[in-house]
């Protein structure tokens, strides 16, 4: 009955050991080791074994103190403030000088700019290809993947989330493009984006952390992502949500994807106030932006607004303004109707036929109350209309 | 003549207390040798001197009590190392269980064997309570002043505080997987009638998980459950022996007054002699030592070395081997689909949604039933269950007496029911906790690139 304790105790004792002694080697043997060892090999032949005596060993880090943040990438990505190695393979490489004028690696570290994972000493974990990590690497080959032509676009992506206030930034091509159509195109109109704008759509603000549960994909036949999602949404947002008032402005494909990414990069990122000086920190309006929009919610002309009739017409005379000028300029309405239909506004209105006649059944359903306050409100827009006219005309 | 100084030295040596002195004989030479290792032994010494064969064998007690404890070891040993490296705050805890995954020697080792002996200590624990059941070890023998009842609540009250360490272990990492498990965990006990949103806020020190449940949690987690549960432990273990030693001693003792057997082993005093026909039997050893009893030195030890070596070997490869998740940081605005609780409670998990039943406009409260009176009746019953027993000493420390046929069964369908409610609830429920087979594959949440 005891005989093979012993037995027991060397064996269970031995493979112990076995154990052990396999966690001594995975610790003796980290994945960055090799590339260290590689590094030094290439400095060894570019400049010879007295620098190549000055490359780290062991883990190498970038701790941004204030941030409580920590980017390992430098334990591989050797390279990247050494002079003399832009033509070197990565990880290898020196960075671009441009972008680091303002960015010191030594401040800003890694991540900020290139997502990934700066915890971690390991490969996949640290391009952030693993389960349980949400912040890809943010390199080329996801433009490859979404078909960019800016190599960098998910780079420009993450600039817009400290820079999102500002109106241009420097260097990104792509997220200025999405910033321009956002601005032009009154997205504000029927969203609010940094507090400002209409209730007519969600609020925009934070649209980059929303969860990529609450989408729905069928439609989506590339790749099921958030991205995806959007860039199709903004291209045509009724075969994404059929209810949908939200009009087709028929972007193209490189637009929907500018503006996909400033989308995305709408996120609450904690960056330290150290970290941010001379970035506008803001929202701040032009005047006329903010005369505009005050115009198209509170002017006379806001019904239009309100009952979404501006989606598709200008009322010019009213300032109401289109995005999509799918529909005629409402201004000219009382003169329209019987040039179109043969008919009065007001008896086109009370009984529409074709194209308005399945809008204002289905998508902007009105009562006869709010009919006779459009019809009123158009006069008055004609009216203006005709002023304006005769006042450019008297004009010198 | 005078003595050198090496020499003074050597002679202050020979007084010093031996290797043997100190430690314990490992191959006594005699009887007498091999109980002095015991009595002599500071370590040694809640060990008796002599153990019934019964006792060592594994297919008695598969030695889930003592793999508990082993894990126990290793957890304290793994979870003071720990203490040095993490840091219980908001910002700082999931930063810190990276930099143990990534950055510091030995960390992920340290980590996974931690995580891995936490839950096989909560398996081991329950399959240990069991057998305790299934061999009616927790019935009073044909010793004297025996309370095994006693033992069985502490047991109970073991078992209990295991699952807390856990519990309150899981939320430590504050990874998604822990922010969300303990969300799921407190409110299914915020359905206890009247005082569940105390027991909630007293729980997470507030209104929702943060820096108060965090430091609550760690705080039980690192001193009052650990030193709790090692003062049960030892009470358990005191226990044992004022109960003279595992119950099946007592079955050994039955047996052996059934068959005839030497007389010179019991000895029967007579008390005056005047009452005609009663004597007092005080059977001051009721176990033949010659068939039945072998040295606890050094057989007990070499075997107990065997079970602490292969503890260690099996959660060591399994850290190796499996490792420990860490998920996203928490995000309280994100949930994770599905959101469990930590597997051990995936039962009761299950059970809420199981009688979660609407009708028409009626609404069965699961949360209640399920999450609260079930389990509630399942631990009254388990407290109750020395008094519901009605057996006799011949049903205590042996598998499956015929006497306890019907509770046996019944407490065996409910911890099977327990098991396999857990199995579904860990592999079998998907988003929206969706039932699905193994061999299914989930719809996978898409990601945002």
């Amino acid at each position: 009955m005891f005989s093979r304790d012993r037995t027991l105790v060397w064996l269970a004792g031995f493979l112990g050991v076995v154990v052990c002694a396999f966690a001594v080697w995975q610790e003796m043997n980290p994945g960055y080791r090799r590339y260290q060892r590689e590094f030094r090999r290439l400095i060894e032949e570019r400049f010879g074994p007295e620098r190549a005596a000055l490359t780290p060993a062991g883990v190498q880090q970038i701790w941004i103190r204030s941030a409580n943040r920590v980017d390992r990438c430098t334990s591989c990505h050797l390279g990247v403030t050494w002079e003399g190695l832009e033509n070197a393979d990565l990880p290898y490489r020196t960075h671009s000088k441009k972008p680091l004028e303002h960015h010191p690696i030594e401040r800003f570290g890694c991540t900020y700019c290139h997502g990934g994972q700066g915890y971690a000493t390991k490969l996949p974990d640290a391009h952030g290809w693993v389960k349980d990590w949400e912040e890809p690497l943010l390199d080329t080959t996801l433009a490859k993947d979404y078909r960019v032509r800016e190599k960098w676009a998910f780079v420009e992506m993450n600039c817009n989330v400290c820079h999102r206030f500002e109106r241009e930034i420097d260097g990104a091509g792509i997220v200025n493009l999405g910033k321009k159509l956002i601005r032009e195109k009154g997205c504000r109109a029927c969203h609010i984006i940094n507090g400002r704008g209409g209730t007519i759509g969600p609020d925009l603000t934070w649209e980059g952390d929303k969860n990529p549960e609450q989408y729905d994909y069928t439609r989506i036949t590339t790749l099921p992502t958030l991205l995806a999602w959007q860039i199709g949404h903004l291209q045509s947002p009724k075969s994404f949500s059929p209810d949908t008032v939200m009009p087709d402005f028929g972007f193209k494909s490189h637009e929907a994807m500018a503006i996909a990414l400033v989308l995305m990069s709408w996120r609450k990122v904690d960056i330290p106030v150290d970290l941010l000086p001379g970035v506008v920190r803001k929202d701040v309006p032009t005047p006329e932006e903010l005369e505009r929009e005050r115009t198209m919610r509170e002017g006379e002309g806001k019904f239009f607004v309100e009952k979404t009739c501006f989606i598709c017409h200008d009322v010019s005379s009213l300032g109401i303004v289109s995005a999509t000028k799918i529909g005629p300029n409402l201004a000219l309405a009382v003169e329209d109707a019987p040039r179109r239909f043969g008919r009065t506004l007001d008896s086109f209105l009370m009984n529409p036929t074709g194209t308005m006649q399945v809008v204002l059944s289905k998508q902007i359903q009105l009562t006869d109350e709010e009919k006779r306050e459009a019809i009123r409100l158009l006069k008055l827009a004609y009216r203006k209309y005709k002023e304006q006219q005769s006042a450019a005309e008297n004009k010198p | 003549m005078a003595v050198s100084p090496l020499n003074q030295i050597r002679r202050g040596l020979r007084q010093l207390p031996s290797w043997e002195d100190i430690t314990w004989t490992w191959k006594p030479r005699s009887e007498r040798e091999a109980g002095d290792a015991v009595v002599r032994n500071f370590l040694l010494h809640w060990f008796p001197s002599k153990i019934t064969r019964r006792a060592m064998e594994s297919s008695y007690s598969l030695w889930l009590g003592t793999i508990s404890a082993v894990l126990f070891l290793i957890l304290t040993l793994t979870g003071v190392v720990l203490m040095f490296l993490y840091v219980p705050s908001v910002e700082r805890a999931y930063g810190s269980i990276k930099d143990l995954e990534y950055a510091i020697s030995y960390g992920r080792f340290l980590r996974a064997t931690h995580r891995i002996a936490a839950h096989l200590m909560v398996a081991v624990v329950f399959l240990h309570m069991m057998r305790v059941f299934l061999t009616g070890a927790f019935k009073n023998g044909v010793l004297a002043r025996q309370n095994r009842p006693l033992n069985w609540w502490i047991g109970m009250v073991m078992l209990l505080a295991t699952l807390l360490l856990s519990f309150t272990g899981y939320l430590l990492p504050w990874d998604q997987l822990a922010y969300w498990a303990i969300t799921v965990g407190t409110n299914i006990a915020r359905a206890v009638p009247l005082i569940g949103d105390g027991i909630r806020f007293f729980l997470l020190g507030g209104h929702e998980i943060n820096q108060n449940t965090l430091i609550r949690f760690y705080v039980l987690h690192c001193i009052f459950l650990p030193l709790g549960l090692g003062a049960l432990f030892v009470w358990h273990m005191w226990r044992i022996h004022k109960d003279g030693g595992l119950a099946c001693h007592d079955r050994v003792a039955l047996d052996q007054k059934a068959a005839p057997a030497p007389p010179a082993s019991t000895k029967t005093y007579t008390l005056l002699g005047i009452t005609a026909g009663r004597t007092a039997h005080v059977e001051t050893a009721l176990i033949d030592e010659e068939r039945h009893l072998v040295n606890a030195a050094p057989l007990l030890l070499r075997r107990l070395l065997v079970v602490i070596l292969l503890t260690f070997l099996v959660s060591a490869a399994l850290a190796m081997l499996v490792g420990a998740p860490l998920e996203a940081p928490a995000n309280p605005d994100v949930t994770p689909n599905p959101a469990k609780a930590p597997w051990y409670f995936l039962w009761l998990q299950e059970l809420v949604t199981i009688t979660t039943i609407r009708i028409g406009g009626w609404t069965l409260n699961g949360a209640f039933v399920g999450g609260v009176l079930i389990p509630g009746l399942l631990l009254l019953w388990g407290l109750a269950v020395p008094w519901l027993d009605a057996s006799g000493p011949t049903a205590v420390g042996t598998w499956f007496p015929p006497s306890r046929r019907r509770a046996n069964t019944i407490f065996l369908i409910v911890c099977l029911a327990l098991i396999l409610l857990t199995i579904i609830g860990t592999f079998m429920r998907g988003p929206y906790w969706q039932f699905y087979w193994p061999w299914e594959r989930w719809p996978a949440a898409p990601p945002r690139f």
